[in-house]
């Protein structure tokens, strides 16, 4: 196992491992580190965090589906400086790479969150999460049209030198030419899938089981979709991928790799099992032990159609 | 806030017993938990053997045996994963996060109340045995739908120092209708400084408000759907007057005043 190399670079940002948790699942990995040792991971992803903060949807903001879940968080978080007070500074002195997670409500917004944290070395690479409503435009979706999302991408390239990573919608005909736009508007990475938008019934009550009546899907479920649209990604763009989207174990991870995938990220299997990371990175070198895989970079879009 | 870690652990069943219609007792080897473990905090447990559901669900501890390491857990039937629960047997393992959230806290020395509708009996019962053992004056209503589903009252009339008021829905057992009227007649008696609520919302609702009226304060445990149970997920929050709070961590006990309703 010592002679295995599973070390990665996703669009400028340093792995140790391919393995990271995705947004929203792993608040800043406080909450888990008492089941592990949070360093050991590839990198820490950090809760979406706006300017100066969101209260969130109203409750329930969760709803149990077959293999999976849906959420309607609404992206609560109490803004970039409280994130620098609280979770930076205790990721601070941790030896592991922090992406942060950026939303906003405008283009604006996006560039105020980058450039509240350019200065502060605890930050490696920021993850742009686009699927946030654009409230400048009427609400629309900015990662579901691309002049939006060369417009944000664009100014977000422009107010950072660290690698950016592109967070693009499922909720799209054609993932493809999102992907094209983020990449030619200057984004290092991409990563997908975010959540599909999904709704669930109470039948018995008549009413929808959220109180924003639909959310985004998660967890296993996904997971066909996810990796669909990581292949066609990979066949699209010229940049790296991060790969996620219903990844429970190392077995998942490596079809991710196969399809295109530089990295992964383990979301909803958090939920069950506080130590699905961890457990994603022993599985991944089990496997390349297994298969005599000396470089974990020969697996990246391996796979043999 | 300040708070013990966090254990993961592959508990053991060593029993799973029906108590009445829809009503069972589950007893769990989880010796880390149960020795860690505090009045009125919860394990976040995966049920083992439903494949497409994939989320654990939330119990409170009623008994820890601390000597022998073993859990026990009052539940009802409402859904496929306690339904399937039910199904499980002595021997089995399922894994337990725990133990999660806050502790009941009355002022030192207070006079104390504690209301229970149906399963909200089992996060109370731990407190019940602090404050009888501490001896500063214990009341305890307990309201269910019939006199079989009073299934922890034995263990509560084993208590010292404590006095009871049963009540059921039907009428077949102590005050006949909701648990309401017993807690308003001892809210009035001006015997209690401190009233602490479990069980259905709006039944806590009904009697926070009577606490509130008479100016004591009151603790309330809260439900919420939880994905992660852990604080990280932001799926449980409870408005309060200093913004949303999660009521797996933060919670589930909430100070009745500070919750908004
Ligand atoms: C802190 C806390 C302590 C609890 N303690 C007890 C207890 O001691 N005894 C007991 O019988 N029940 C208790 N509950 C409620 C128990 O968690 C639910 O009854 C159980 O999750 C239902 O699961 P199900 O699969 O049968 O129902 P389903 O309706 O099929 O579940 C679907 C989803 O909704 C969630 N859900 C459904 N009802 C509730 C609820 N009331 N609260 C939270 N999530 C819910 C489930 O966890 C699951 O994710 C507690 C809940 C909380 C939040
Ligand atoms: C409770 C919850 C909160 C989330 N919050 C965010 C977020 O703040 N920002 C973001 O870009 N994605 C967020 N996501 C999406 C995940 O990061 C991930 O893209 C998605 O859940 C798919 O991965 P999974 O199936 O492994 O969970 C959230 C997902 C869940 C379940
Ligand atoms: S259940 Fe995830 S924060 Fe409470």
């Amino acid at each position: 196992m010592a002679g295995i190399n599973m070390a990665v670079n996703l669009g400028g940002l340093h792995m140790k491992n391919p393995v990271t948790v995705a947004s929203g699942t792993f608040a800043a990995g406080r909450e888990y580190n008492d089941f592990f040792d949070i360093a050991q991971l590839g990198a820490i992803t950090t809760k979406g965090v706006s300017l100066h903060g969101w209260e969130g949807n109203e409750s329930p903001r969760m709803a149990e589906t077959a293999s999976g879940m849906l959420n309607s968080i609404g992206l609560q978080n109490p803004g970039v400086a409280a994130l620098r007070e609280k979770d930076l500074a205790w990721l601070e002195g941790k030896d592991v790479p922090v992406i942060v997670n950026v939303s906003g409500h405008s283009f604006q917004e996006y560039v105020d969150v980058i450039e509240a944290l350019e200065e502060d070395v605890r930050v490696s690479a920021y993850e742009v999460n686009i699927s946030c409503p654009n409230v400048d435009e009427g609400g629309m979706t900015i990662g579901t049209h691309v002049p939006s999302v060369e417009t944000v991408v664009g100014m977000c390239r422009a107010a950072t030198k660290r690698p950016l990573i592109v967070k693009l919608s499922p909720n799209v005909t054609d993932i493809c030419e999102i992907a094209r736009a983020a990449e030619s508007a200057g984004a290092d990475a991409l990563s997908l899938i975010n959540t599909l938008l999904g709704m669930a019934i109470d039948a018995r009550t008549r009413k929808p089981q959220l109180a924003r009546v639909v959310g985004g899907l998660s967890g296993p479920a996904v997971k066909p979709v996810a990796l669909r649209m990581v292949w066609q990604v990979h066949q699209a763009v010229s940049v790296p991928l991060l790969g996620m989207g219903g990844i429970s174990n190392g077995t998942d991870a490596i079809e991710f790799m196969l399809a295109g995938a530089t990295a992964v990220a383990v979301g909803t299997a958090n939920f069950v099992n506080p130590r699905a990371a961890l457990d994603v990175v022993q599985g991944i070198e089990a496997y390349c032990e297994e298969q005599g895989v000396a470089d974990v970079n020969e697996l990246i879009g391996a796979l043999q159609c | 806030m300040e708070r013990t870690g966090l254990i993961e652990e592959a508990a053991q069943i060593v029993s799973n017993e029906q108590a009445a219609e829809r009503l069972y007792f589950i007893e769990l080897r989880s010796p880390q938990i149960a020795h860690a473990i505090k009045p009125g905090q919860f394990v976040h447990m995966q049920i083992p053997g439903m494949p497409d559901k994939i989320l654990r669900r939330p119990f409170s501890v009623y008994m820890a045996d601390r000597a022998n390491g073993v859990l026990t857990i009052l539940y009802q039937v409402v859904g496929t994963g306690t339904e399937h629960l039910s199904s499980l047997e002595a021997g089995q393992t399922c894994s337990l996060i725990g133990p999660v959230g806050n502790t009941w806290a009355p002022p030192a020395g207070a006079r104390c109340l504690l209301v229970a509708g149906g399963v909200g009996a089992a996060p109370l019962f731990m407190l019940a045995e602090e404050l009888a053992q501490a001896a500063q004056g214990l009341h305890v209503v307990l309201g269910a739908q019939t006199k079989g589903a009073h299934v922890t009252l034995a263990s509560y009339e084993a208590l010292p120092n404590t006095t009871l008021a049963v009540a059921t829905d039907d009428g077949s057992f102590g005050h006949a209708g909701f648990c309401t009227q017993p807690a308003q007649d001892a809210i009035a008696s001006g015997n209690f400084d401190y009233v602490a609520v479990c069980g259905p919302e709006p039944l806590i609702k009904i009697v926070a408000g009577m606490a509130q009226e008479a100016g004591l304060p009151c603790e309330v445990s809260l439900e919420r759907r939880m994905a992660c149970g852990v604080g990280a997920c932001l799926s449980c929050v409870v408005d309060t007057t200093a913004g949303k709070k999660r009521c797996c961590v933060d919670g589930p006990i909430f100070q009745a005043a500070e919750v908004v309703w």
